[in-house]
């Protein structure tokens, strides 16, 4: 069953083609990776996808219902949602209200605190439930981002770049999570640069190269496929690769 | 249980400070007034401080509900107690027309169209003749004292009617600041993209806030009206004396607190006052220049408001609880 369907998504910032002509689609309980190189439109399709910028072209669907053109918490409610690469929380706020906030899209206040510390479980961060946001560090801050995304109870979840700057056991503990939430039937997009870590976990992935979509398969397919070991390493000179 | 001691002390000694002065006098005028300064910097707390919009725009809602009640009175002797609510759905409405193009706007941006909003208010009740009475102000007109005329020989029920509003509003302010929609307000005021990515729709529930804001802000102005019995369009859309003051007073106390409004008009209004008591008969602009200053050093001394003493008190305090 399909989940997530976008068809031909297109963005063009001033003089750049930020997105163009993106299509695929996504069954329910699938780990997706969304890999490219720096400025490849990862964060930019991520936020399109979720509604924080609006495509020129193309149709976006969420579980049957078009979702191009609406507002993030339409978005969000109908059950997508995203983190932030650069770490978007309510700096000023308990680690356990910015999680909180998310809940109370489809709970009240008391059920939403205790959906929260769940979440806040999942990630490991229960300890800190009561620090101030702004007060981590930034590895606990992306898992705080990851926390409050899935306090919004997502059929689809959109990670951008959870995983930077964690070190071992803890990208092992977050890798653990991801498929965990796969498991309970959430599907997930993920843009992480350990490729790895996203060979490991993703049953699919996505290349995208200038903000076209270059390459889709599974993690091996895409490994081995010479168009996006070009796009990474630059066009190999023969007898130099 | 202690601070809910507290606050009932703090509220039995505002119900009792009227029965010690003298009821025609000049200091439960400044008290009544004090009180609905007060209620009004609350009701400004919730765009201010909880949405952290500065609004400097406030007296367009004040001065409607000063109006609207004080036209029903003397046009069809509607008794202000329901007048009031007419002013209350006035300026509701007003606050969303004011609401739906400045949302957008942030910080001074936001503070100036909101101004502009206020003066432009000021200038049409100044034309508006036929309704307004023009720039020669509006007084209510004389009724028998009684209370359901909301008419009284002294100001002493005024005193008692002001200290209920402002006991209303706070708990207004204090059941949305810890409920869900302060939550969302909190939300919006540090990253309004990522509260829209969790679902919050941020238009929403800043037109609700500015709405709740406006409907409170002219039912207060009603009760201003009912106390000041004359007031023209200078006085009640007055941009420095009631949309600025209100701000003042809330950023004083300490901004986005239930005690801080409290605080800044006990502060304020009176040492206003007391300044025009003591200089206005030998020098009138020195009392202004003083009050200036004291305002200067407040803010310097205290940059997150008067209620951040009750704050470092409590912390000192817990400190030598915790060592003894």
């Amino acid at each position: 069953m399909t989940i997530l369907d976008v068809r031909g998504i297109s963005r063009r910032f001033g003089g750049l083609q930020a997105l163009s002509d993106v299509t695929f689609s996504v069954p329910k309980g699938q780990i997706v990776g969304l890999i490219g190189p720096n400025g490849a439109g990862k964060t930019t399709f991520f936020s399109t996808l979720c509604g924080l910028i609006k495509p020129d072209s193309g149709a976006i669907t969420l579980d049957g219902t078009s979702i191009v053109g609406e507002k993030p918490h339409k978005v969000a409610s109908l059950g997508m949602t995203k983190t932030f690469q650069n770490v978007a929380l309510f700096a000023e706020s308990s680690v356990l209200d910015n999680v909180l906030t998310a809940g109370l899209l489809r709970h009240d206040v008391e059920t939403a605190r205790e959906r929260a510390l769940i979440c806040l479980d999942r990630v490991g961060l229960k300890t800190v439930a009561h620090k101030m946001a702004g007060n981590l560090s930034f590895p606990e801050r992306a898992r705080v981002e990851l926390a409050r995304a899935l306090c919004t109870d997502p059929k689809v979840l959109l990670l951008d770049e959870v995983m930077a700057a964690l070190n071992p056991v803890e990208m092992q503990e977050i890798m653990d999570l991801i498929r965990q939430l796969r498991d309970d039937g959430i599907t997930l997009l993920v843009v992480e640069h350990h490729m790895r870590a996203i060979m490991a976990i993703c049953d699919r992935i996505l290349v995208l190269n200038f903000g076209r979509l270059l390459a889709d398969g599974s993690p091996r397919e895409v490994a081995n496929d010479p168009v996006v070991v070009e796009a990474y390493l630059g066009r190999s000179a023969e007898g130099h690769a | 249980m202690k601070r809910w001691i507290a606050i009932a002390m703090f509220v039995l000694i505002l119900a009792a400070v009227p029965q010690f002065l003298s009821p025609t006098g000049y200091w439960i005028r400044v008290f009544t007034f004090t009180l609905l300064f007060a209620a009004m910097a609350q009701a400004w707390n919730l765009i201010g401080g909880l949405a952290n919009q500065l609004s400097l725009g406030h007296a367009a809602f004040f001065g409607i509900g000063a109006y609207t009640s004080t036209i029903l009175l003397i046009n069809f002797g509607i008794s202000p107690w329901i007048g009031m609510f007419a002013s209350g759905a006035l300026g509701g409405l007003a606050a969303l027309i004011i609401a739906i193009p400045t949302m957008r706007l942030q910080g001074h941006y936001f503070a100036l169209a909101t101004l502009a909003f206020g003066e432009v208010a000021r200038v049409i009740a100044n034309v508006w003749t036929p309704l307004t009475g023009g720039p020669g102000g509006l007084s209510v007109p004389f009724v028998p004292p009684n209370f359901a005329a909301y008419s009284f020989k002294q100001l002493l029920p005024h005193a008692y009617i002001a200290l209920a509003a402002l006991i209303i509003v706070t708990v207004i302010f204090e059941v949305i600041r810890r409920g869900a929609m302060g939550y969302r307000l909190r939300a919006i005021r540090e990253n309004a993209a990522a509260a829209e990515v969790i679902g919050i729709d941020t238009t929403k529930v800043k037109l609700q806030t500015a709405v709740i804001s406006g409907v409170l802000t002219a039912m207060l102005g009603t009760l201003f009206a009912q106390v000041a019995v004359f007031f023209d369009p200078d006085t009640a859309f007055s941009a420095a004396s009631i949309s600025i003051r209100v701000a003042l007073i809330a950023i004083i106390g300490g901004v986005g607190t239930a005690a801080g409004p409290i605080l800044g008009a006990f502060f304020i209004v009176p040492i206003e006052e007391l300044m025009n008591d003591l200089f206005s008969s030998g020098a009138a602009g020195l009392s202004q220049l003083i009050f200036g200053v004291i305002l200067i050093v407040v803010i310097l001394w205290r940059p997150r408001g008067l209620v951040t003493i009750f704050e470092a008190l409590r912390a000192r305090l817990q400190g030598k609880g915790a060592q003894s």
